[in-house]
């Protein structure tokens, strides 16, 4: 059995799941066709529903992947060939030529500057912008290595120029370069290859072939800052800002002529942050959406959309597009549309039209389908084993992450992608951590004291002619060595070269340094790298400083030699002020009990369980009910596969009772959890008031939600027997007694009862339309000749499985619109039997509409448990505006919370279904078994640090730190015959993250960070300006 | 080579400017400014911090003390700080520096700024830069009385 992985794809979906899976203790192919990782979220502007700039928050996890030792990173390659089977796949892999060679190229540009300007469209800025011949796909492309597009190139082509060859200063150009067959073994296999959005596929009625129609991924690309308009909203026909701004959602999405009957899933979402984004970029756009429903599929997304109408301005119609043409004088589109809240046609004129086009699986899926000999859906997507598990292909082994799957957001997809890695863990177990590289060749490291003599060594790079160029670097260099404790300085062409790497720790043995300076490029990218060279020759890595003479100063300087070398001096001497106060620090190990503890035993809970218990990690779950399943206990049938709840609940549970590793407590809750990560102390305390405790290392949160009960809306009381709750209707169905529907002949169905309201509950609980309409289909098998009516606002349908489900529980009852304004009234008619009168103005009818109705069935929003911030407070977790549980990052930690360790998953994050229930559940596992996989975890040593003598114990550092890593503890101290009991804060260096909020507060100074202490920084303040 | 539209002449007066970038945001955003080679006046020297947080007020004064004519600090914007809310009491802790402490001083409140620059805001760092340099150009060497 193997102990690596093959992923293919490396998207968020790949970059995630390999990320988890060296955590994990597996080895990791990732490979890649394009020339470079990232995929479709590298290249969103922003992402909903946090605005978050999309590759900031992609970008430093592009450069994780790419210094991790165990991702072999295969971009531009391609799988061609597998064999064999789970534990045991022989793969080919392609690599395709660069024409240069990536180890040698610095990502310099030399080459493309002087490259001829023989041009293509870009394909990372969707062809708007233009590249050439020599390229990086993006500035921030990981590897930061180039390529030679051999359709274009001269030499390649015609057999002149070499232009690149002859300027490469590293001699990286290889036109002889072929194409080459790798082979590697791996125990398993993720698919992870993302999605298209071909808009040229669509029929002619959407108008793409006009210029000023650009598809969504485009408009992406013409918001971003860095796309090819920087950042400016403008049209494509004569780049001037666009005043009036459609966008068109569905189109072709949920579109049986378009070939895509399924919901793309994502559309409204970004539709809204693309027209919020418009708003904010540029005064004088106006935005209009033509939308159908509003499927805003995720926690707080509902609400987004509001708030583009509320507070942006944005303005929404309920239409249907019949066709868009082109105003041939002036580049305008004509938009001819059927509103449908008045039922009126009409033209609409826009300067820009966006279209939400489908979003369709991967050109070439097909092919890769049949490479990996696994089975594909009726829409291309791959299938998966069983709808409760996204995460399993049809052939044993082989993983399924992301969109390649079926539609899905960001969060949903860095979900999927640790509960692959989890799952991936538990079939191979047995040789985790088989084929993990540990460095090798570390010296020990050398004793630094304080007392001893700074002795600096400073590097300054030429990077080419990136610096050399525009700085003076040879007088930098006589400069540097007249500082202080200065005891080497010399120049070379490329720092981070391997030589150099060498040469470094040639250096720091020659002249015996205790302090490395590097001049040259941005520590954002570089500073680990040379940190990891010190460590080697015994170095600690924190009396390495780096200067940036590079982005922030050659760069920027171009035309300005002599201020940018005089900055660059200076630059160099703050550096060396600061240096000469580094202090070698220390990165605690702490251990980790290899225990978990799950709180709530819905599906949720059990499935994260059995997840951790079979990586082979001890299991403790605390139900606070008598018997475990949570919600599945009273459901009956579930969507959209119709499978008996309670069947499916007790394979579970019967595994869960099996298992070795899992221990149960029933009717328990907490008497108190403290610690942190690695190591809690949990009380449990049951309702005989028993309690018991364990330790653990991590704790998953799956606490779940509950129905809201309507008390007192539409006739909902103690005395009217019709009038139900959509989860009292399953315990009626799930009942053997089936004798209450003697006598109902019409059923009417509420949708959206308290919820999506401008005030109390706002947001979209996700699941209620789906269970809604499994529940139609259900009375209807039971008693066909009933009628059931559905009052809806919106059909919450997104995903790839439900838009087929709903188009075909639309045969079987009536379904009838209405809106915010216009509530429908339910009136008693009769008491015994009870007969209700509906009223409702319908929108698409424009009518007011009266019927009778033997029994009403109300949807409601899940909501949370009552008391939750009590177990909150105990684990010091927040709660959002709506009492869920508050994530670390809703984009992309949705599994994670702010403080390390804990973790959560369910409806205990937000309302969701069984599947999303068990993919998150999955992950949570994925995500904890990280640490418990690890044994031991190394802090940081940018840790702040409290000064006893100084600390007042006023508790102000307690109140601002965001990780609650500070506490104030209680202690005596003695002054000759009294005793004083005084508070003394405490930083937990397992939780300190460094930021510096709590010394910046301190007014006694009493808190240092260690590396940007006050002595540092008022040391690089005083050098800068004394000279 | 991208167009010199900010190049500096020698003036007779030329200010010292302190910059101070969060690790995550503003930092990030500078580099990007360089990766794009927008150019900016090169009187201003960067001191990198994790977090805008970390800015004590006492940084600022010593540098104005120390003969800064201006002080920038910058950080992530709001809601999007790598530290949660690190921002947020930079902010609050800006306000009172300002209110209290740069006033009772008559320094002109405009020598010291809170700015958030975020990631991808390369164009905004350069031009932030462009447009600070010349306010305080313009407002001549910071001297106390």
């Amino acid at each position: 059995m193997e102990g690596s992985v093959l992923v293919i794809g490396a998207g968020i979906a790949g970059i995630q799941t390999s990320l988890d899976l060296t955590e994990l203790g597996f080895k990791v192919y990732l490979v890649e066709r394009t020339p470079s990782i990232g995929g479709r979220m590298a290249q969103l502007d922003k992402t909903f529903p946090t605005n978050d700039c999309s590759l900031c928050i992609l970008a430093p996890k592009m450069v994780e992947v790419f210094r991790n030792p165990n991702i072999e990173l295969m971009t531009y390659h391609e799988v061609k060939k597998i064999s064999g089977e789970v534990g045991n796949f022989a793969v080919t892999v392609l690599k395709k030529p660069r024409y240069l060679d990536e180890t040698k190229c610095k990502g310099c540009g030399d080459c493309a500057t002087k490259c001829p300007k023989i041009e293509v469209p870009n394909v990372f800025d969707m062809s708007l912008g233009k590249r050439k011949s020599i390229y990086i796909p993006f500035p921030q492309a990981v590897p930061p290595v180039y390529l030679i597009d051999p359709e274009i190139c001269l030499k390649l082509t015609k057999g002149v120029c070499g232009v690149c060859e002859k300027v490469c200063t590293v001699e990286a150009i290889d036109f002889e370069q072929k194409p080459q067959d790798i082979e590697i073994n791996v125990g398993a296999i993720v698919v992870a290859t993302g999605f298209d959005m071909p808009a040229e596929q669509l029929s002619s009625r959407w108008g793409y072939r006009y210029q000023n129609v650009v598809s969504a991924l485009e408009y992406e690309r013409i918001l971003c800052a860095s796309g090819p308009f920087e950042g400016h909203v403008l049209r494509p026909s004569d780049q001037k800002e666009p005043q009036k701004i459609a966008f068109i959602q569905c189109a072709g999405s949920r579109d049986l002529h378009e070939n895509v009957p399924y919901c793309s899933s994502v559309c409204c979402m970004y539709t809204a942050k693309e027209a919020i984004i418009t708003k904010e970029h540029s005064d004088n756009s106006d935005c209009y959406v033509f939308r159908h429903d509003i499927r805003a599929y995720g926690k707080n997304f509902y609400e987004f959309t509001q708030r583009a109408q509320d507070e942006y301005g944005v303005k929404y119609f309920q239409s249907k597009i019949s066709s868009i043409e082109e105003d041939k004088d002036n580049n305008d589109l004509l938009i001819h549309y059927e509103d449908l809240k008045t039922g009126k046609f009409s033209d609409f004129k826009a300067n820009l039209v966006v279209l939400a086009t489908p979003l369709v699986p991967t050109k070439g899926t097909e092919e890769m389908a049949g490479i990996l000999d696994v089975e594909l859906d009726k829409y291309n997507f791959y299938k998966e084993r069983s709808y409760f598990n996204k995460s399993l292909s049809s052939k044993e082994g082989i993983f399924l992450c992301g969109f390649c799957q079926g539609p899905m957001d960001i969060p949903e997809t860095v979900t999927d992608a640790s509960g692959v890695a989890s799952q991936v863990a538990m079939i191979l177990n047995s040789v985790k951590f088989n084929e993990i590289r540990e460095k090798e060749g570390i010296e020990p490291e050398r004793e630094i004291k304080i007392t001893d003599e700074p002795r600096i060594g400073v590097l300054i790079c030429h990077c080419g002619i990136n610096i050399g160029k525009y700085v003076d670097v040879s007088s930098a260099v006589e400069y540097v060595k007249t500082l202080p404790y200065v005891v080497h300085v010399e120049d070379n062409m490329y720092s981070c070269s391997s030589d150099s790497q060498i040469r470094i720790k040639e250096l720091i043995k020659e002249h015996n340094l205790n302090r490395l300076i590097v001049a040259s490029c941005t520590p954002r990218t570089h500073e680990s790298l040379f940190q990891e060279t010190c460590v080697e020759v015994g170095l600690n890595k924190y009396l390495f400083e780096m200067v940036n003479i590079r982005d922030q100063c050659s760069w920027v300087h171009m035309n300005e030699y002599e201020f940018a070398t005089d900055k660059a001096k200076d630059l160099i001497r703050m550096a060396v002020a600061k240096a000469r106060l580094l202090k070698p620090l220390t990165e605690a190990l702490l251990d980790i009990t290899p225990n978990a503890l799950i709180i709530g035993g819905g599906i949720s809970g059990l499935t994260a369980a059995l997840n951790l218990a079979s990586q082979g990690f001890q299991v403790y779950i605390v139900e606070k009910e008598n018997k475990l399943g949570g919600n599945l206990n009273d459901l009956n049938i579930l969507y959209p596969i119709h499978e008996d709840s309670s069947k499916f609940l007790n394979e579970i549970k019967n595994k869960v009772e099996k298992s070795k590793n899992i221990q149960v407590f029933l009717s328990s809750k907490f008497k108190e959890i403290k610690g942190y990560i690695g190591n809690y102390n949990v009380s449990i305390i049951d309702s005989k008031e028993n309690t018991q405790d364990v330790k653990v290392g991590t704790i998953i949160v799956a606490t779940g939600a509950l129905e809201l009960k309507p008390e007192g809306l539409f006739q909902y009381n103690e005395k009217n027997k019709n009038v139900i709750t959509q989860l009292e209707l399953e315990k009626k169905l799930k009942s053997d007694d089936k004798s209450w529907l003697d006598g109902i002949d019409r059923i009417t169905v509420i949708l959206c009862v308290n919820a999506r309201q401008k005030k109390g509950i706002t947001y979209c609980s996700n699941v209620c339309c789906g269970v809604s309409l499994k529940n139609i289909s259900i009375i209807k098998e039971l008693k066909p000749e009933l009628e059931i009516v559905v009052l809806y606002r919106d059909f919450q349908m997104a995903k790839k499985e439900f838009e087929e489900y709903y188009r075909d529980r639309r045969k079987e009852s009536m379904f009838l619109r209405y809106d915010l304004d216009g509530q429908p009234e339910i009136v008693k008619i009769n008491e015994k039997p009870e007969k209700y009168q509906v009223s409702v103005f319908e929108t698409n009818l424009q009518d007011q509409l009266q019927f009778e109705t033997d029994l009403v069935v109300l949807s409601t929003p899940m909501v949370p448990p009552e008391n939750l911030q009590e177990l909150a407070k105990m684990l010091k977790v927040p709660l959002d505006k709506n009492r869920f549980f508050l994530e670390a990052h809703v984009k992309l930690r949705p599994l994670d919370f702010a403080t390390e360790g804990i973790f959560l998953c369910g409806c205990a994050q937000w309302p969701k279904n069984i599947q999303d229930s068990i993919s998150q559940a999955n992950g949570a596992a994925g995500r904890a078994s990280r640490f418990l996989s690890a044994k031991t975890i190394k802090t940081s040593g940018l840790i702040a640090e409290v000064s006893q003598e100084r600390c007042i114990g006023c508790g102000k550092c307690e109140s601002v730190c965001p990780y609650n890593a500070i506490e104030l503890i209680d202690s005596l101290l003695d002054f000759e015959e009294v005793s004083l009991n005084v508070s003394k804060s405490f930083i937990n260096s397992a939780l300190c993250k460094g930021c510096g909020t709590c010394a910046a507060t301190c007014q006694n100074g009493a808190i240092s960070v260690k590396h940007y202490d006050f002595d540092q920084i008022y040391a690089m303040i005083e050098s800068y300006l004394l000279e | 080579m991208p167009e010199a539209k900010n190049k500096a002449v020698k003036q007779d007066f030329e200010p010292d400017i302190l910059v101070f970038c969060c690790n995550w945001c503003s930092y990030a955003g500078a580099d990007l400014a360089g990766v794009s080679r927008f150019q900016y006046p090169p009187n201003m020297r960067i001191v990198r911090v994790m977090c805008s947080g970390r800015v004590d007020p006492s940084f600022v004064l010593k540098a104005l003390k120390e003969g800064a004519d201006g002080v920038l600090i910058t950080g992530c914007h709001i809601g999007d700080c790598h530290y949660i809310s690190g921002n947020e009491y930079a902010k609050e802790r800006f306000e009172k520096l300002h209110r209290i402490i740069i006033k009772q001083l008559g320094i002109n409140e405009k020598r010291v700024r809170l700015e958030w620059v975020s990631a991808s805001e390369g164009r905004r760092f350069a031009d932030l830069i462009t447009e600070f340099t010349n306010e305080i150009r313009g407002l001549g060497p910071l001297k106390f009385y």
